[in-house]
């Protein structure tokens, strides 16, 4: 039996349930918001379960082929949400966190199980340890991304001077602000030593630093973007709305490399 | 049964509730009085500027009389105006009436908060004064807990019900916590004293006062425990404060647009939230369209409020709802208490054959070894306690659905005479709670 599709089909049926317990209240009059974090630690439980067997299975790093990248990357998106909304309790999170990991799940099951080729000079672990610094980054991204929007959100509503239709109250306007600014202040070095590193990878592969492809110029606009947002907040002490647009173009810009290009 | 008797604010007019109403260093004792009134069991008095009632432990017949007197005896009121303005609400009207009170239900702005807490101080009270038994004590303690379900499963409490709860609200939206928030009060009259006065009941630690005047800026700050700041200071300072209540009686607006964009760049985008309760208005309407400042003046807090009691009002009919469930509920349990005294004469019945035929028999069967002895009482206590339980189901379900058709029934079936009704309703009700230690108990006597 395949332990690890047992455990990732297990994975992918409690973040669909904690997926629908989010939603349900703004549908119906039903408080399931309150299972919503267990059902995804379960999930999440039952997902690295998925990781290891199949690491034991292959006998190497499961982060050998796209879709087990995108697995890993959806893995960690849910950790660092899972450790944010222990430590904020901000419930917004749940809404953009579980459908987004259930989209890089659904995306790594559509694509083809091959290796990404490796040129035998580079040592893998570097590409391993480039993979796994660019998922924590847009992990912890992800983070900034869901709190922004609710920046975003609750200030139209609060602007528009009309009570919220939204079936839940959302989080204050400034726990929304510092949930994004420290995801964010989490999320840059780990993009820039990614982005470094995958230069490193891609000149032992093509034996050129950069090369203009558009996978990697998104990568460097989303990298540049998040710069701005950050040197803006820390140094011209920018904050709120303008903040919280800028995170969330840079997010846009880094799930478009991540799941439109390869 | 329960019984409730008195007046709220849609059956009687101000002037006559506020003669009813019980001052509050008064209640205890006349909850200990009502109490001893002519045929009451158990009593709770809850009085409140919008409502008076007297929640009883009696029966029916004399409840009016007895109550209208207790009334006319303690308060300055006279039997004419109780006759008009009093509500008598007996047994399943009575525990609606509760369970609606304590839900806010049947206040005056659905919804409110307060009367809940209200409700608990009465109850802890009656408490106190030992004017409580067992019934109302049940009674009270499933109105809370109906009050809570209302509150989480309607949005009715999620609507503001006053401007300045609407206000506060929205403060909290931008703040999160408000208790280290700055508030800065602009203007020092009336209104502006009572915004102040409600955030800081809200948590918000400090204050700053402007005014023309500066010494009536400095006589405010000194009663709310803040700081006075010159007028012309006033926008510098601002820079302070999270919170803007603005209530100045100046003819033109003393805020513009560039003022609060200065304010919003020398707070490095932090949000502001102005509250304009002054008219004519003291903040620009621009205002609003700076980035990260909040503005909201009297209209827009009053169109939240509006918003807000439409909504409560949709939310009222699910409320109903779940009230007329936990009524029903509630009356089904004290019936199934009514059967107690029955299933008590059955089991005790029952119990004694049992008991006799044992003993006629015990002399037969010889000497015993200890163990012998244990296993036939056993034996005996569990054949009585099998043949009675479905009886025992059969009682309870009956009495909580028809009344007492089947007990009739039973007591006939078993030859269990009626039984003389000398004990009280509650000593029944008493029993039937604790009626499986009982048998247990019974075993272990013998």
């Amino acid at each position: 039996m395949d332990w690890s599709l047992f455990f990732l089909r297990i994975a992918l049926a409690f973040y669909c349930l904690g997926f629908v317990s989010s939603f349900l209240p703004v549908l119906a009059r039903l408080n399931t918001r309150r299972v919503t974090p267990w059902l995804a630690s379960a999930g999440w439980l039952a997902h690295t379960g998925a990781l290891v067997s199949l690491g034991r299975a292959l006998h190497r790093c499961p982060l050998g082929t796209i879709p087990e990248v995108l697995s890993a990357l959806a893995w960690s998106a849910v950790l660092v949400y899972l450790g944010v909304f222990w430590r904020y309790r901000l419930e917004v999170l749940h809404i953009v966190s579980l459908p987004l990991a259930l989209v890089v799940m659904f995306v790594s099951g559509l694509l083809p199980e091959e290796l990404i080729p490796l040129a035998p000079s580079l040592r893998p672990s570097l590409l391993r340890f480039h993979l796994t610094v660019i998922i924590f980054a847009i992990a912890a991204l992800s983070i900034s991304f869901a709190a922004s929007l609710a920046y975003v959100l609750l200030d139209r509503v609060l602007k528009s001077k009309r009570p919220s239709r939204l079936g839940f109250r959302l989080p204050s306007l400034e726990s929304c602000d510092s949930v994004g600014q420290v995801s964010l202040l989490w999320a840059f070095p780990l993009m820039t030593l990614g982005i470094v590193t995958g230069a490193i990878v891609s000149a032992g592969m093509n034996h050129t630093l950069w090369a203009w492809e558009p996978k990697e110029t998104l990568a460097v606009v989303a990298w540049v973007i998040l710069a701005v947002v950050l040197a803006a907040r820390l140094v011209w002490g920018w904050r709120g709305r303008n903040a919280a647009l800028l995170t969330i173009a840079a997010f846009a810009a880094v799930l478009l490399r991540v799941l439109g290009v390869y | 049964m329960p019984i409730v008797y008195g007046m709220n604010h849609s059956s009687a007019p101000l002037p006559v509730r506020e003669k009813v109403a019980f001052p509050p260093q008064l209640l205890r004792e006349a909850m200990t009085r009502l109490k001893g009134a002519d045929g009451v069991v158990e009593a709770l008095i809850l009085s409140t500027c919008n409502r008076t009632d007297l929640i009883v432990q009696m029966s029916p017949e004399k409840a009016s009389c007895v109550l209208t007197a207790f009334l006319m005896r303690e308060r300055p009121v006279s039997g004419e105006e109780l006759e008009r303005h009093c509500y008598l609400h007996v047994e399943r009207e009575a525990v609606r009436h509760v369970f609606r009170t304590a839900a806010s239900l049947d206040s005056m702005v659905v919804g409110e908060a307060q009367i809940l807490g209200q409700v608990k101080e009465a109850y802890a009270l009656a408490e106190q004064s030992g004017s409580i038994g067992p019934v109302l004590d049940g009674l009270l303690r499933r109105a809370f807990s109906v009050a809570k379900r209302v509150r989480t499963e309607t949005a009715i409490a999620r609507h503001p019900v006053s401007i300045a709860y609407a206000a506060v609200g929205l403060a909290r939206d931008i703040f999160g916590d408000l208790a280290d928030r700055t508030v800065m009060i602009l203007g020092a009259g009336k209104m502006a004293r009572l915004a102040a006065e409600h955030l800081i009941g809200n948590g918000v630690s400090s204050i700053l006062v402007a005014n023309r005047s500066y010494q009536h800026a400095d006589d405010l700050a000194r009663v709310l425990g803040g700081r006075s700041v010159p007028f012309d200071r006033m926008l510098q300072e601002m820079q302070k404060a999270d919170i803007v209540i603005a209530s100045t009686a100046s003819p033109q607006p003393i805020i513009g647009r560039e003022d609060a964009q200065n304010v919003s760049r020398a707070r490095r985008g932090r949000p502001i939230f102005f509250i304009d309760i002054a008219v004519p208005r003291d903040v620009d309407p621009g205002v609003n369209e700076v980035d990260n400042v909040y503005l909201y003046d009297l209209d827009d807090l009053q169109g939240l409020v509006r918003a807000g009691s439409d909504e409560r009002r949709k939310e009222m009919v699910v409320a109903e709802k779940i009230v007329d469930q936990e009524t029903e509920a509630y009356l089904g349990w004290m019936k199934s208490l009514e059967a107690a005294p029955a299933i008590v004469a059955l089991r005790q019945h029952v119990h004694d054959i049992a008991e006799h035929e044992v003993s006629r028999y015990r002399a037969r069967l010889g000497a015993l070894s200890p163990t012998q002895e244990d296993a036939l009482r056993q034996m005996v206590a569990s054949l009585v306690n099998k043949l009675l339980h479905f009886p025992t189901l059969a009682l309870k379900r009956s009495a909580a659905q028809e009344g007492g058709g089947r007990v009739e029934l039973i007591r006939e079936i078993f030859g269990i005479e009626p039984p003389s009704r000398t004990g009280s309703e509650n000593g029944g009700a008493d029993d039937a709670a604790t009626e499986p230690a009982e048998s247990t108990d019974r075993r272990d006597d013998r």
